[in-house]
């Protein structure tokens, strides 16, 4: 309806062309009021983004529905690049650039809030941010499958724990929304860019340390074990697909009794007969491995996911508490 | 004409303003009153705090102190759409075309009048699918001049709004304002360092001086209770029978002496005086910081009617 009104006031009095020119041309579009201005304003970037992603995905789909594992390493070394991208390219300039050049005055000053601007140019970001690092991940995953039959990447390694599931979202809204907070402050934009440099970085840096020594220590350890004696070869149990072993200075060898032995155990004998000799004196029975199983990683994923996204909406409550007044 | 139309109704009405930066305070205990529908000028040195000014008024700064109500309400705070405001810079997307410009306008304000933003491109011929980076200065005022107006504002406020346009622009400009605001009664306050510009534009004035009001009133008003005192010098000094009018500022020159006083009964004597210019007594409270501040009744703020009169009887 209300486009309804707008037309009859532009064109209430006189027909188009009374003044020479004509009136302009009134397009049917499928945006409006401030969602039109910021996707108006911010489409060269949010169009890169997700076509940049269209192409990454098209690449990943492609090379796995043909089974090849060609590119899988620097597509992983890009994914977790990307929230690095993301908030210094995206997040950071979000503000500066009305800050520096006066048009944030000039939004504000209109008959909108500027909670209302602030609400439409997070809402957008993020809603960019996370169709692309979706279907990243989903893609992505999807490769992962694949991959780690035929190699040893385990699920609790950097590059596939970060890189599916909902992991990446998280980091990049984080890091985007963290981005668009350091805009805000410094109100310039290069400055801005290379402290969300760094801050980006470091989220990265931390994340990875939290994942390896706490995110970790919280998953239910499964151990697998064996009765058929240790050969020679020393061929252990076949873990299952993707599954992480824990701490390879574990005791691997279990005994009649239950008892566990190390690595050391037998190391010193050279030949076969020997060594089967020896293992039957320790009274060996077989392997005893501890290891992460991969249906852990789901769970796990959501639990640091939602750490992350709990940060990211303690820096949006902060972004709207600081731009209400600053935001000029 | 609007004098006596809208004497009851206030567009703005500060009381006891202020706005103090990290270096200090940019104004200072401001009050006044600006009636609806005339056109104020806002004329004060560099770093009067008119810029201060205008922002609290749009809603663009909160006043460290004081209030400011706009048409009895607060800024922002039931309808910004009858404000509009035009910085100094003019601040506009430079990749926006002229077109997507007024479109921001029409998306981001409910009672937009294209037709009115749309004329006054047109009328300074510029292209409307021309990008604004592209645009030279007097032709990117005009587009943000169409965005102001096309809002409908009840309420103008110009922040050096022709400062950096070339006469024939300023001028051109100038006209299509104030034929705007008289076709839809708009209130306008425009800041200017351009004295001359004032005479055959404004019909309310108010100086603002180191951060506070030093005079604001109906220009009538102000020019008919000073005058211009010019005769011989006595001694190194004006005529001592000067001396009990209020002065505002005096100058020698060789022989003769120029004064412009606030007479309270007619200054006779062996001299000539005259009605000052709306320049000259500009001029002369911008020269002269510590002469007594003068606010007219209807530029007083309304809670504040008895200080006007106090003030002149004691003076």
């Amino acid at each position: 309806m209300s486009s309804l009104t707008s037309t009859s006031t532009t064109t209430k009095s006189g027909a188009p062309g009374t003044t020479g020119t004509g009136r302009l041309p009134q397009l049917r579009q499928p945006l409006s009021g401030m969602t039109w201005l910021v996707w108006r304003q911010h489409r060269a970037v949010f169009w890169t983004i997700l076509g940049a992603s269209a192409l990454a995905v098209a690449f990943i789909v492609f090379q796995r529905s043909q089974l090849h594992t060609a590119g899988y390493d620097p597509t992983s070394t890009g994914l977790r690049l990307m929230p690095i991208l993301l908030g210094v390219l995206l997040g950071a300039p979000l503000f500066t650039g009305d800050l520096e050049n006066g048009t944030a005055k000039l939004v504000v000053t209109q008959s909108m809030s500027r909670t209302r601007w602030l609400t439409t140019k997070l809402a957008l970001t993020a809603l960019v941010v996370v169709v692309s690092t979706v279907a990243l991940s989903v893609a992505f995953g999807w490769w992962w499958t694949l991959y780690d039959e035929s190699t040893a990447w385990e699920w609790t390694s950097g590059p596939t724990f970060n890189n599916t599931g909902p992991m990446p979202v998280a980091l990049a809204l984080f890091s985007v929304f963290g981005g668009v907070a350091i805009g805000v402050v410094l109100r310039r934009t290069l400055v801005a860019m290379v402290v969300t440099l760094g801050f980006t970085v470091v989220v990265q840096i931390v994340w990875s340390h939290f994942l390896a020594h706490f995110l970790l220590s919280l998953a239910n350890v499964v151990t697998i074990t064996t009765n058929k004696g240790v050969t020679f070869q020393h061929v252990m149990p076949t873990l299952p697909p993707g599954a992480h072993q824990v701490n390879w200075s574990n005791p691997p060898y279990i005994t009649s009794d239950g008892k566990l032995l190390g690595w050391g155990t037998c190391n010193e004998v050279q030949t076969e007969q020997a060594h089967e000799l020896c293992m039957k004196k320790a009274d060996v029975v077989g392997w005893s491995v501890d290891y992460l199983p991969i249906s852990q990683m789901n769970g796990l994923q959501w639990f640091g996911a939602s750490i992350l996204l709990a940060l990211t909406a303690a820096v949006t409550a902060f972004l709207f508490f600081w731009g209400r007044k600053r935001l000029v | 004409m609007s004098n006596g139309m809208y004497a009851g109704d206030s567009a703005l009405e500060a009381h006891g303003l202020g706005m103090r930066y990290r270096r200090g305070w940019a104004l200072k205990d401001c009050s006044f009153r600006l009636p609806a529908g005339r056109i104020c000028g806002l004329v004060g040195p560099n770093g009067a705090g008119k810029t201060t000014l205008l922002s609290i008024m749009a809603h663009v700064l909160e006043p460290t102190e004081g209030t400011l109500s706009v048409f009895g309400a607060a800024p922002g705070s039931v309808d910004s759409g009858r404000t509009s405001f035009l910085t100094q810079e003019k601040p506009l997307f430079r990749g926006f075309s002229v077109a997507e410009t007024l479109r921001l306008g029409q998306e981001l304000n409910p009672g937009w009048d294209q037709r009115t933003a749309e004329d006054i491109v047109r009328a300074g011929d510029v292209p409307f699918d021309a990008k604004i980076g592209t645009l030279s200065g007097g032709q990117r005022t005009r587009v943000a001049l169409a965005l102001a107006l096309g809002k409908r504002p009840d309420l103008l406020l110009l922040d050096e709004p022709m400062s950096d346009l070339d006469p024939v622009a300023r001028k051109e400009l100038t006209g299509t304002l104030l034929a705007e605001a008289a076709e839809h009664g708009t209130t306008v306050l425009m800041s200017t360092h351009v004295l001359a510009e004032l005479e055959n534009v404004c019909d309310y004035l108010v100086v603002l001086s180191g951060g506070g009001v030093r005079l604001a009133g109906d220009v009538d008003e102000l020019l008919s209770v000073h005058t211009m005192v010019t005769g011989a010098k006595e001694g190194e000094d004006l005529p001592a029978s000067l001396a009990h009018h209020p002065l505002v500022e005096s100058r020698i020159s060789g022989r003769q002496f120029t004064a412009l006083i606030r007479p309270d009964s007619p200054a006779t004597g062996p001299w000539e005086t005259d009605k000052p210019s709306m320049e000259e007594l500009l001029l002369a409270y911008l020269r002269s910081p510590d002469a007594l501040p003068l606010i007219t009744p209807t530029a007083q703020a309304q809670d504040q009617d008895q200080a006007y009169n106090t003030r002149t009887v004691a003076a």
